[in-house]
């Protein structure tokens, strides 16, 4: 008789000390960020509103290009999409604007499923270039449009009936909800079932297709999530200018900042994004007044991450000290 | 009759997208590489023709003898200082390589020649004119669709019956195989690329001396020379001048409907095509 194959004893570890060290602050932090009105200056508050877009925005496009491989030069359609359908339904249409910030994701759910049926027939690098030219569509179209005021953009107005501190306590939600489902909800995507089919597909998308794993529709689906992503963190945006046209909320420049972010922090990976966030964001409150320079210099260094150091700081950290925030991965430890 | 007209003035206009979108046909065809920077190249180009052609006098000949050969520099040393080191089955290393090289030179232009729209007179070869019953067409907008046609058919013929060409076309169907069989795919690689910024040289001093040129003008010349390829049939030289008439012809009987729907007229025909036909006009498939 043959003995039975012994299993070692073995348990599954899905967090680390640094982990949980990370969780409890990225917690923290979008506890905190609504209490900012009752203690910070409008300064900082504006900060924290910017750096929350930012995140998301980033941390969006990381889950398309990163994971899903679709790369995209065009989500600022996306944003314009959000912040119009905020500015609509707020400034036209008489909604509750706190309440229309979160029905604004409606309008960039819905455009991204035609986006998406016909931008798939093209091949890799060329439907990075469909994103832009549907995006330019978009900026071209609302510029036509005579109820959205056409080029001349909109303003909020509906925002002088609330004081100052209310709009800031409202838009500090705002952006901790943003914060919670984008960064948050890409955590728990990429830890439930799906993860393991993001994370093959990021790795080799034929081997995970011929694991059993759908490619096609999972791509579908991380698209139109990444848009309503992009779409809310537009809303949130332009709820804090108070004001929008279509050169600013469909400016090609925001793909330029998604890039430049993930590219710098590190793909495919959750921290990445937000470490490339925070790069830019501090770069440019210190070195923006170099203006062109400055953008030389971005331009430069996003080239020169994608030849010499694809995996972006992040990686760079992870060579000197494997302390992930946001663990994806399951470890098996053996017990002893 | 009107129509008649806008329909011949998009053609004229197709001839000089066709010069933007047959250099990224190649590419695409044989490296499976998309040139964000392809625009930039276009309006930076023309910028050096226009401080050449203020400093010395040259005349557009002149000017295009300098910059093609300028051009097919620029592309060789782009295609071996940064194409070669993230061409592979990944997309994503080269677009965002040329996508930052982009940035790069926008802003790089923005810093030597500001943000001023600039052209190339061209003397009195911009304002003649020919006539054909009752439809006009400039004489500068028919030598750029002439030598577009040039261009096409000089490329095909070239990629049909040259040793380079073969060499190209086994590159792009295997580049394996092709290496195997002593083909340098490297340096067929950085030819192509070669050509394909060379053509902008010529491209760039039309440009200028037809319209203005900007620094930030290379975002929308890089789309039409993408919509013009898609909509003619990918990996096609002659798809891509066909689909550049088409393009043209959308945009100008665009801006005659109304000045805004012009460009927007373009977008919505690319979409269009991509909807009903999505492996192009001109493809067999």
């Amino acid at each position: 008789m043959e003995a039975p194959v012994t299993h070692p004893s073995v348990t599954v570890q899905r967090q680390t000390t640094s982990s949980k060290a990370a969780l409890t602050l990225a917690a923290l932090i979008v506890l905190t960020i609504p209490t900012m009105p009752f203690w910070a200056s409008g300064g900082y508050i504006r900060w924290a509103v910017e750096l929350s877009c930012l995140i998301a925005i980033a941390q969006m496009w990381n889950l398309l290009a990163g994971y899903a491989g679709l790369l995209s030069v065009g989500q600022q359609a996306f944003i314009g999409a959000g912040g119009y359908a905020l500015f609509v339904l707020a400034g036209k249409l008489g909604v509750n604007p706190f309440a229309a910030v979160i029905l604004s994701v409606g309008l960039p759910f819905v455009l991204a499923i035609p986006f998406y049926l016909l931008l798939k027939r093209l091949d890799g690098p060329y439907f990075a270039i469909g994103t832009w030219v549907v995006a330019e569509a978009l900026r071209l179209l609302t510029s036509n449009i005579s109820y959205v005021n056409g080029g001349g953009g909109l303003s909020l107005r509906v925002m002088a009936e609330y004081s100052q501190h209310q709009r800031a306590i409202g838009i500090t939600i705002l952006s901790a909800v943003l914060l919670l489902l984008t960064v948050g909800g890409t955590y728990w995507l990429l830890r439930s079932r799906h993860g393991l089919a993001l994370t093959a597909m990021r790795d080799d998308p034929v081997a995970a297709e011929s694991q059993g794993v759908n490619v096609a529709r999972l791509r579908f689906l991380i698209y139109i999530a990444a848009a309503a992503g992009t779409g809310l963190a537009g809303a949130v945006y332009y709820m804090a200018q108070l004001r929008i046209t279509p050169e600013s909320g469909f400016d090609p420049y925001w793909a330029s900042i998604c890039i430049f972010v993930v590219m710098v922090g590190g793909i495919g990976r959750i921290e990445g994004a937000i470490i490339g966030a925070l790069v830019y964001f501090f770069a440019t409150r210190f070195f923006g007044q170099y203006g062109a320079t400055y953008l030389i210099v971005l331009g430069l260094l996003t080239m020169f991450m994608a030849l010499y150091a694809p995996g972006g700081i992040w990686s760079l950290l992870t060579k000197i000290r494997d302390w992930p925030w946001f663990p994806t991965a399951r470890l098996l430890v053996r017990n002893r | 009759m009107q129509w008649v007209d806008a329909v011949v003035q998009g053609v004229l206009l197709g001839g000089l997208y066709a010069q933007y979108a047959i250099g990224m046909a190649l590419m695409f065809g044989v490296m499976r590489i998309v040139n964000i920077a392809h625009g930039d190249f276009i309006i930076l180009l023309g910028l050096i023709g226009i401080s050449i052609a203020t400093a010395w006098g040259l005349g557009s000949a002149g000017l295009i003898l300098l910059l093609v050969p300028l051009g097919a520099l620029i592309g060789w040393l782009l295609q071996h200082s940064v194409l070669n080191k993230v061409i592979g089955t990944d997309p994503i290393p080269s677009l965002i390589a040329t996508f930052g090289l982009s940035i790069a030179l926008q802003n790089f232009m923005l810093q030597i020649w500001s943000a001023d729209t600039r052209s190339l007179s061209g003397g009195t070869l911009s304002v003649a004119s020919v006539s054909l019953g009752p439809i006009h067409a400039g004489v500068l907008p028919v030598i750029v669709l002439a030598c577009a046609v040039l261009l096409t058919g000089g490329l095909d013929l070239v990629l049909r019956y040259t040793a380079f060409g073969r060499g190209l076309r086994a590159s792009a169907a295997d580049h394996n195989a092709a290496t195997l069989s002593g083909v340098n795919t490297k340096e067929v690689y950085a030819l192509a690329t070669a050509i394909a910024v060379g053509i902008l040289g010529m491209a760039a001093v039309f440009q200028a001396m037809r319209t203005t040129i900007a620094p930030p003008d290379g975002g929308a010349q890089l789309i039409y020379a993408f919509e013009a390829v898609i909509i003619g049939g990918m990996g096609s030289i002659w798809g891509a001048f066909t689909g550049s008439m088409i393009l043209g012809v959308a945009q100008v009987v665009g801006f005659r409907i109304d000045p805004g729907w012009g460009i927007l007229l373009g977008h919505i025909v690319f979409l269009i095509v991509l909807a009903a036909r999505p492996q192009g006009l001109m493809s067999r498939g």
